[in-house]
């Protein structure tokens, strides 16, 4: 009996602990996202009321700040009455977010947490990263169009418009940390940095134009497009009551963290440096990585104390005309690095 | 207005941008092509109230429509009243009620200021301006005892006279704002995204300006340098040195900066006031005299009237008269007509607002709906004061 417990405890404690099952629903992924969604929230609004001269989340838990605020808000979305409208589409109307949430974490599967852990470790685990990342503005678009609501349907468009100019610069820049590394592997990726230095001093241009692309694909201040709230209310989730609009509220940080995991593992070394006490388990040097991202992350929230937000024909043209070729010129400027290391 | 390939959109009264008012756009695309702002949901029948009621119980009634300026919609009725009534307030009133009107007037234009801000997308902007409208709000409830609706003017005078720390508070005020209008300047004013949101936004040309009727600082910012202050002087505006805020440009972005040139300067304004301020009485001699003699001590001691009997059964001689003032958002215009019983036979109250109407009517199409709110913003429009 008793080394059946003890037979049961030890598969399932590995099981949980490997890649296949703890990146996805622990680190970095479900529960490291969910920790994270309520401390820059959080963060967000403190940092925005500190700039403000406001004392920002305060009430809940007063020892800490207000730090337990966000948990008071998803509790009572929780609670609150999900109202469906007669108007919308209702199967896609309740799906598509709830799609929408998970699309949005499925790039933080292939993402690496150190050389030894990673849930998918393929050849191009980069590509799939980009791809998966691409799914969400198609279903935003489902969430504005089962609607029925023409402020929906404004954000929707807008978003759609958003995504065809974002999604062309965030590929190429990414591409240009592949051919600076020759690789499409995020491990390797990671591995060469350990060994030349992180991408961010090889080529700061595609860093740049990958960290606005982040900013901006995430509707964040200055790009806040899509969910205007002055315009057109809340964008795609203006019909949305309840858990439904929580969800829709956290999307947009999900995917900011994900891209920002993408971006520490191509433009800031992942998880290196591997010193002394992380070398103990293959999961911990993650944790220089959600650093990295948390930085990256807490940036992008922080500039809405400090921006308006663009119209966006000027968004559109920001993205055509400076994005693209800004993206163009560091693809070559990763192939002149290329052939420089090759002649010399 | 329902063709094919337009898009009716219908923001307010429940919307985050509208304010209370409800709005008919019609987009093609991203563009307004139409645009009919639907006035009247905060109407609150201000001038046929009016007429039920006594001269001085339409002081706070005048002051509701335009809250965020009552100072100068006081002022304006006021005057109207005390011309009907043929009395001059004391030189020392006349000073209070300016240094009143211009801090109402800087409140009105913080408001405007955080209105446009978060209507941008610029939260602290907004949070800032709302912010420092407090330490004028603060000012004018030494001054009154209100926050808001202060109800400060009354005829023949004013109801309070300066407290003692109001100069040195008021010294801290205008050190201050000069102080943050540095901070200003860098997040709002000279932010990149401002300028792109608002720079050639909502051209007003001089030309229009001057035949749609806009009035105030719009009016300004189209190179037109009317003021009513200047033009029709009032209260002590005739013995104070000021300039008028004028810019050529008549876009969103011109608009702003009139505001805040304004700001700045009121409070040269109102610095000068309290260094001219002469001493002496704040109300008017033939109402002082009517004072009961023991409530007289209390007047002298506190420096706050007890108000006469009189007040209540005021009854100006028959006649009509007009008055206007330069408040925040334009020239605030009363129409008093009085047939000798102690409540008005008509009052006409013609706000700022009401008259920029057409103003925001005219400027919209043409636009792409992200402008919709810049525009609405720079305007300072106020429904609650265009419906009255």
């Amino acid at each position: 009996m008793y080394d059946l417990i003890n037979y049961l405890w030890e598969t399932g404690l590995n099981l949980l602990f490997s890649p296949e099952i703890f990146e996805p629903l622990v680190f970095p992924g479900l529960i490291a996202a969910f920790s994270l969604l309520i401390v820059v929230i959080w963060l967000e609004r403190k940092i925005a009321a500190i700039i403000q001269m406001r004392y920002g989340p305060y009430y809940i838990s007063r020892h800490t700040e207000g730090a337990l605020q966000l948990v008071a808000d998803l509790l009572r979305f929780l609670f609150s009455e999900v109202i469906i409208p007669k108007s919308v589409d209702k199967i896609a109307y309740v799906l598509a977010p709830i799609i929408l949430f998970a699309f949005t974490f499925l790039p933080i599967v292939v993402i690496p947490v150190s050389k030894d852990f990673a849930a998918i470790d393929h050849e191009y685990s980069l590509l799939i990263a980009l791809a998966l990342m691409t799914l969400y503005s198609s279903f935003l678009l489902i969430v504005s169009w089962a609607s029925n609501n023409k402020f929906s349907f404004i954000g929707g468009l807008r978003e759609g418009f958003l995504s065809l100019s974002y999604e062309i610069p965030l590929i190429i820049s990414a591409l240009s940390a592949a051919v600076l590394f020759d690789s499409f592997n995020l491990i390797e990726i990671v591995e060469k940095q350990a060994a030349m230095g992180w991408g961010i001093f090889y080529n700061p241009l595609a860093a740049i134009v990958f960290l606005v692309v982040i900013i901006y694909s995430t509707s964040r201040y200055p790009y806040e497009i899509a969910e205007a709230e002055s315009e057109i209310v809340i964008g795609p989730f203006t019909e949305y009551t309840g858990i439904l609009f929580g969800l829709g509220m956290g999307i947009s940080y999900i995917k900011l963290y994900s891209m920002s995991l993408l971006y520490a593992v191509l433009f800031l070394g992942g998880w290196e440096p591997v010193v002394w006490p992380l070398n103990l388990h293959p999961v911990l040097p993650g944790i220089i990585l959600f650093i990295k991202a948390f930085i990256i992350v807490a940036f992008s929230v922080f500039l809405r104390a400090v921006y308006p937000r663009y119209r966006i024909d000027q968004a559109l043209r920001i993205a055509w005309w400076k994005l693209f070729t800004l993206a163009f010129l560091s693809l070559l400027f990763s192939y002149g690095i290329k052939i420089i290391e090759v002649m010399g | 207005m329902s063709e094919e390939g337009y898009m009716l959109l219908q923001i307010g009264p429940q919307h985050p941008g509208s304010g209370h008012m409800r709005m008919l756009v019609k987009l093609d695309g991203d563009v307004i092509v139409d645009f009919i702002p639907d006035v009247g949901y905060v109407h609150r029948t201000v001038e046929k109230i009016a007429e039920t009621k006594l001269y001085i119980q339409n002081i706070p009634l005048l002051e509701k429509p335009i809250l965020n300026d009552s100072g100068n919609a006081n002022l304006a009725y006021i005057i109207a009243v005390e011309k009907l009534l043929d009395v001059e307030p004391p030189p020392r009133a006349q000073y209070l009620r300016t240094i009143m009107a211009e801090l109402s007037r800087i409140a009105s234009h913080l408001y405007g200021i955080g209105i446009l801000s978060i209507l941008i997308g610029s939260s602290t902007g907004f949070m800032w301006a709302f912010g420092d409208r407090e330490i004028f709000i603060h000012l004018m409830q030494m001054m009154s005892g209100a926050r808001i609706t202060y109800s400060y003017m009354v005829p023949g005078g004013v109801r309070r006279d300066l407290p003692d720390q109001f100069r040195e508070e008021f010294r801290k005020a205008a050190r201050y704002m000069r102080r943050r209008y540095k901070d200003y300047e860098k997040i709002i004013i000279k932010n990149p995204v401002t300028r792109a949101r608002l720079e050639g936004v909502g051209v007003l040309s001089r030309e229009k300006a001057i035949e749609w009727g806009t009035v105030g600082p719009n009016l300004r910012a189209s190179g037109v340098a009317y003021d009513v202050r200047k033009v029709e002087p009032y209260a002590a505006y005739e013995d104070i040195d000021f300039e008028i805020a004028v810019r050529e440009e008549g876009d969103c972005y011109a608009r702003l900066l009139v505001r805040f040139q304004e700001i700045m300067e009121s409070l040269k304004i109102i610095e000068q006031a309290l260094e001219k301020i002469p001493n002496g009485k704040i109300l008017a001699e033939k109402y002082e005299k009517m004072i009961q003699p023991r409530a007289k001590k209390l007047v002298e001691g506190t420096g706050r009237i007890k108000f006469p009997a009189i007040y209540v059964n005021l009854k100006p001689p028959k006649g009509e008269v007009f008055s206007r003032v330069e408040s925040g958002k334009g020239e605030i215009t009363v129409y008093l007509v009085s047939n000798g019983s102690p409540k008005p036979y008509r009052l006409r109250f013609v706000t700022p607002s009401f008259r920029n109407l057409l103003t925001f009517k005219n400027l919209i199409p043409g636009h792409r709906l992200a402008d919709f709110p810049a525009i609405y913003g720079s305007l300072d429009y106020f429904p609650p004061g265009a419906d009255r």
